[in-house]
C-alpha cells in the first residue's frame, strides 16, 4: 500500500478505506458515511462522497472517530475543499482530516487551509516531491482553518 | 491607485516561483497535461490556436503608466509587438513561449502586476466602471470594494476548483452601470441605506457564453463590513451544489435558475447565519488603509470650459466631434475624462501596439498624473485631464490613432480575438469588425445614427459579450464554413437585457450589407429623441427581421 503524508510527514497508511458498504470492517476501516450513520459501531472512520455534503453529521457524537476522509472523485472537483472546511469549522472535529480520491500534489497548499492534514493519493506520487510543495505560500489574504483572521487582522 | 506592501509583494514573487516550478516539472513530463492545464489556466495561460495566451490582470481596470509601459515592453520582447485588451479589463498577449511565461510573470511582479485567476474555475478578475473615482453622481468610489474583493479572492483556499469560473462587477452609480454589473456572476451594486450606511445590493446568477441570463436580485441591502462573509456563503452554496456533470450547465446561474430565487436564498442565508461577524467581517480600519489608496489627486482650482476650448468647439468640427464622443463630464470643474480609443479602423479592436501603450502612458503622465484605466468596451481611459489641455492631448491622440471619435457609437464595437486566435472560436471576428467599419466609415453618418451598442463573439462562449448588445454578432460554424446570427434588442447597463435573434445566419460577405439594411430601417423608422436600442423597444424584432432579410433587388 502506498505511504501517504500526514502532518508534514511521509508515514504508513494504518488505515484502510471500505469503498462499498457491507463488506467486512474492522476497528481500522474508514467506511462509507452513511454505512456510519446506520451504524456507528467501532471503526476508525468514515469517508464523504462528493455530493453528499456534511449536513447529515451535524448534531451527531464524532468523538470516537479518528478519521474523517473526504474523496475527490477528480481533482477539479472541488467540493471537497469545502467539506474540509466545514468538518473542521461547523462541526468542529478535532481528529485526522483525510483527503482521499485523485487530488494532486499541487492542491496540498489549498487543502492544508482547508482543514486537511494527511493526504492519501489514490494515483501513484513521488510523495517527497508531494512534500515539498505542501507549502507554496507563506501568507495568505483569507482567513483559514490554521488561521482565521483574514489578513486585515494581521497586517502590521 | 493600490500599492503593494511587502505582504503583497511577497505573495506575487511566490507565485512566480510556484509557476517557475510547475512549467519546468510540465517540460520535465513530470506534471501530465490533464493535471497542468487548471495549474496554467489560473495563472491566465491558455494554449491557444497557434501559441498559448497569457491573459494578464489589470485588477478593475487601474493601470499605471509604469505597469502600461512594462505591458509594452512585455509585448514587444516576448510577442509580436501588441497586445488586446479584453472586455474583463484584462490584456492579452497572443504569442508568448510557454517557457519564458514564469520570467514575464516575474517581470510583471516588479510591476505589482500579475497573471493570477485570470482563468480557470475560480473568482476571476473583479471589474468596476472605469469612470470610478471622478464622475460627480457616484455613491462611493467603487476601487476600494474592489481591492477588498480582490485580497479576499486571490489563492482563496476553497474556491480554486469552483463547478465553472466565477465573475464579480461592481458598481456605483444610479445613472449608469458601464461594468455590465447584471451579466456577471455577481453584481455588486454600492448603495446607501436610509441610514447614510454603505452596503450593496447583490445581484446573483447572471452571465452570458451558453445560456445567457440577467441577474436576480439575492439581497436589497448587506452592510459593506458583511461583504465578504456574504460572498464566501454565496460561493459556498454555489460549490457545493453547482452542476459538474456538464460544463455548460455549471455556471451559478443554472444554479440559481434550477432552484428558483427563493430557494437559493433560503441556503445562502443559512450559510451566512454561520459566517457572520465572524473573523472575515470587515472592521472599519481596513476600509479606512484602502481607502486611502484612492484619494484624490492634487487637482488645481479651474473652472469649466476655458475660452480655448469654447472657440476650438466652435471653430473646429474634428475636435467638437472628439469632445463630444471621446471625452466626458468629471466631477472636479475645470477637468474632463477622456477616452483614448482602441477602435481605428484597420485595428482589431481592443488591440494596441507597443507603441501604442508606451504613447499613451506618456500622455497619462503628462494629461492624467500617470494613470489609466481599461475599460470594458476596450479602450483605455485618462481619467482627470485638465480641460485647459484638451485640445494638445486630442492632437497628441491623433498622432497615435487614439482619437476615433466614436465612443459609443456603432463601430465603438466590443469584440473578441476570434479564429483568427482563439482556439474555441468558430468563426472569425475580426474581418467582421473590419467590414462592418469599411461599411460605416463616414463620421457624419455614424453620429446620425447615433449610440449603438454592438458586440461580436466568434463562438458561443461569448467573449464578445454579443447577447448584450443591441446588436450581436455570433460566428457559428455549419458544416466547416464561418457563418454569423445576429440578434438585437440586448443592453449591459441598469436595463439590462438579453438579444433576440433574428433568424438563419448570414455568410461573412453579408454581414456589411445586412447591418446596412438595419440601420437604415433604424434611421427611417425613429424619432427625433430615440437611440437605436429605443426604436426597437417600440417597434420589436419584426420590422428589423424583414428588412435584415429583403433580398436586394
Amino acid at each position: 500500500m502506498q505511504k501517504l503524508i500526514k502532518d508534514g510527514a511521509i508515514v504508513e497508511n494504518q488505515y484502510s478505506v471500505i469503498k462499498e458498504a457491507d463488506l467486512a470492517v474492522s476497528e481500522n476501516s474508514i467506511v462509507p458515511m452513511q454505512q456510519w450513520l446506520d451504524n456507528s459501531d467501532s471503526v476508525a472512520g468514515l469517508w464523504i462522497e462528493a455530493g453528499e455534503g456534511i449536513e447529515a453529521l451535524e448534531n451527531k457524537d464524532l468523538s470516537q472517530l479518528q478519521v474523517i476522509a473526504v474523496n475527490f472523485p477528480a481533482f477539479a472537483d472541488g467540493r471537497g475543499f469545502s467539506y474540509g472546511r466545514l468538518v473542521r469549522e461547523r462541526l468542529g472535529f478535532k481528529g485526522e482530516v483525510r483527503a482521499i480520491g485523485n487530488f494532486i500534489p499541487d492542491q496540498l497548499g489549498y487543502l492544508l487551509r482547508c482543514g486537511f492534514n494527511s493526504f492519501d493519493f489514490e494515483q501513484e506520487v513521488n510523495l517527497e516531491k508531494a512534500l515539498e510543495l505542501h507549502k507554496p505560500f507563506s501568507i495568505a489574504y483569507q482567513g483559514d482553518v490554521a488561521d482565521p483572521r483574514p489578513i486585515f487582522l494581521r497586517r502590521g | 491607485m493600490y500599492q503593494y506592501d511587502a505582504i503583497d509583494q511577497q505573495l506575487v514573487e511566490e507565485r512566480v516561483a510556484q509557476f517557475r516550478d510547475q512549467t519546468r516539472r510540465y517540460l520535465n513530463n513530470e506534471l501530465s497535461e490533464q493535471e497542468f492545464l487548471p495549474l496554467r489556466l489560473q495563472n491566465g495561460l491558455y494554449v491557444q490556436r497557434y501559441a498559448p495566451m497569457l491573459r494578464v490582470a489589470i485588477p478593475y481596470g487601474m493601470l499605471s503608466s509604469t505597469q502600461l509601459r512594462t505591458l509594452a515592453d512585455i509585448g514587444r520582447r516576448y510577442d509580436k509587438g501588441y497586445g488586446h485588451f479584453s472586455t474583463r479589463q484584462n490584456l492579452q498577449f497572443n504569442w508568448p513561449t510557454l517557457e519564458s511565461v514564469p520570467d514575464i510573470l516575474a517581470e510583471l511582479a516588479e510591476v505589482q502586476m500579475h497573471a493570477v485567476q485570470t482563468s480557470g474555475n475560480c473568482i476571476r478578475n473583479t471589474t468596476t466602471d472605469q469612470y470610478a473615482g471622478v464622475i460627480s453622481d457616484e455613491i462611493v468610489d467603487p476601487r476600494p470594494y474592489c481591492e477588498l474583493i480582490r485580497q479576499w479572492s486571490t489563492f482563496h483556499p476553497e474556491f480554486a476548483f469552483l463547478p465553472r469560473k466565477f465573475k464579480i462587477a461592481v458598481n456605483a452609480t444610479e445613472s449608469a452601470d458601464r461594468a455590465a454589473t447584471q451579466v456577471h456572476d455577481i453584481g455588486l451594486h454600492i448603495k446607501k441605506n436610509d441610514a447614510g450606511e454603505i452596503g450593496f445590493k447583490v445581484i446573483v446568477g447572471g452571465g452570458l457564453g451558453r445560456t445567457p441570463m440577467v441577474g436576480v436580485t439575492i439581497s436589497e441591502f448587506v452592510a459593506r463590513e458583511d461583504l465578504l462573509t456574504y460572498l464566501d456563503a454565496i460561493i459556498r452554496v454555489y460549490n457545493q451544489n453547482g452542476r459538474r456533470d456538464n460544463k455548460y450547465k455549471a455556471r451559478i446561474k443554472i444554479l440559481v435558475k434550477a432552484l428558483g430565487i427563493e430557494a437559493f436564498r433560503k441556503l445562502v442565508d443559512a450559510e451566512w447565519e454561520h459566517l457572520r461577524g465572524k473573523e472575515s467581517t470587515v472592521p472599519m480600519s481596513e476600509f479606512d488603509r484602502l481607502q486611502n489608496f484612492f484619494t484624490e489627486p492634487a487637482y488645481k482650482t479651474l473652472d469649466d470650459q476655458p475660452t480655448s476650448v469654447a472657440e476650438k468647439l466652435s471653430n473646429s468640427p474634428g475636435f467638437a466631434r472628439w469632445y463630444e464622443r471621446n471625452t466626458f463630464a468629471h466631477k472636479k470643474a475645470g477637468y474632463r475624462i477622456v477616452t483614448l480609443t482602441l477602435k481605428k479602423n484597420g485595428q482589431a479592436p481592443g488591440d494596441a501596439t507597443s507603441d501604442q501603450m508606451d504613447k499613451a502612458a506618456d500622455l497619462a503622465d503628462k494629461y492624467s498624473f500617470g494613470e489609466l484605466r481599461v475599460s470594458h468596451e476596450q479602450n483605455l481611459v485618462l481619467a482627470d485631464v485638465q480641460q485647459d489641455q484638451l485640445i494638445e492631448l486630442w492632437e497628441a491622440a491623433k498622432e497615435s490613432g487614439f482619437a476615433t471619435p466614436t465612443l459609443g457609437l456603432l463601430t465603438d464595437m466590443i469584440c473578441c480575438p476570434g479564429g483568427d486566435f482563439c482556439a474555441l472560436a468558430n468563426a472569425k471576428s475580426i474581418p467582421i469588425a473590419k467590414q462592418i467599419q469599411d461599411t460605416f466609415e463616414d463620421l457624419d453618418y455614424l453620429y446620425d445614427i447615433g449610440e449603438v451598442d454592438l458586440n461580436i463573439s466568434g463562438c458561443m462562449n461569448a467573449c464578445g459579450h454579443h447577447h448584450v448588445g443591441n446588436i450581436g454578432i455570433l460566428g457559428v460554424d455549419k458544416k466547416g464554413e464561418e457563418f454569423y446570427q445576429i440578434s438585437m434588442g440586448g443592453a449591459s447597463g441598469h436595463d439590462a437585457s438579453i438579444g433576440k435573434i433574428l433568424g438563419p445566419s448570414f455568410a461573412q460577405d453579408e454581414i456589411g450589407s445586412v447591418m446596412k439594411r438595419i440601420i437604415d430601417l433604424y434611421v427611417d423608422q425613429r424619432t427625433e429623441e430615440e437611440r437605436f436600442i429605443d426604436t426597437f423597444r417600440r417597434i420589436g424584432i419584426k420590422p428589423f427581421k424583414e428588412a435584415a432579410y429583403a433580398k436586394a433587388n
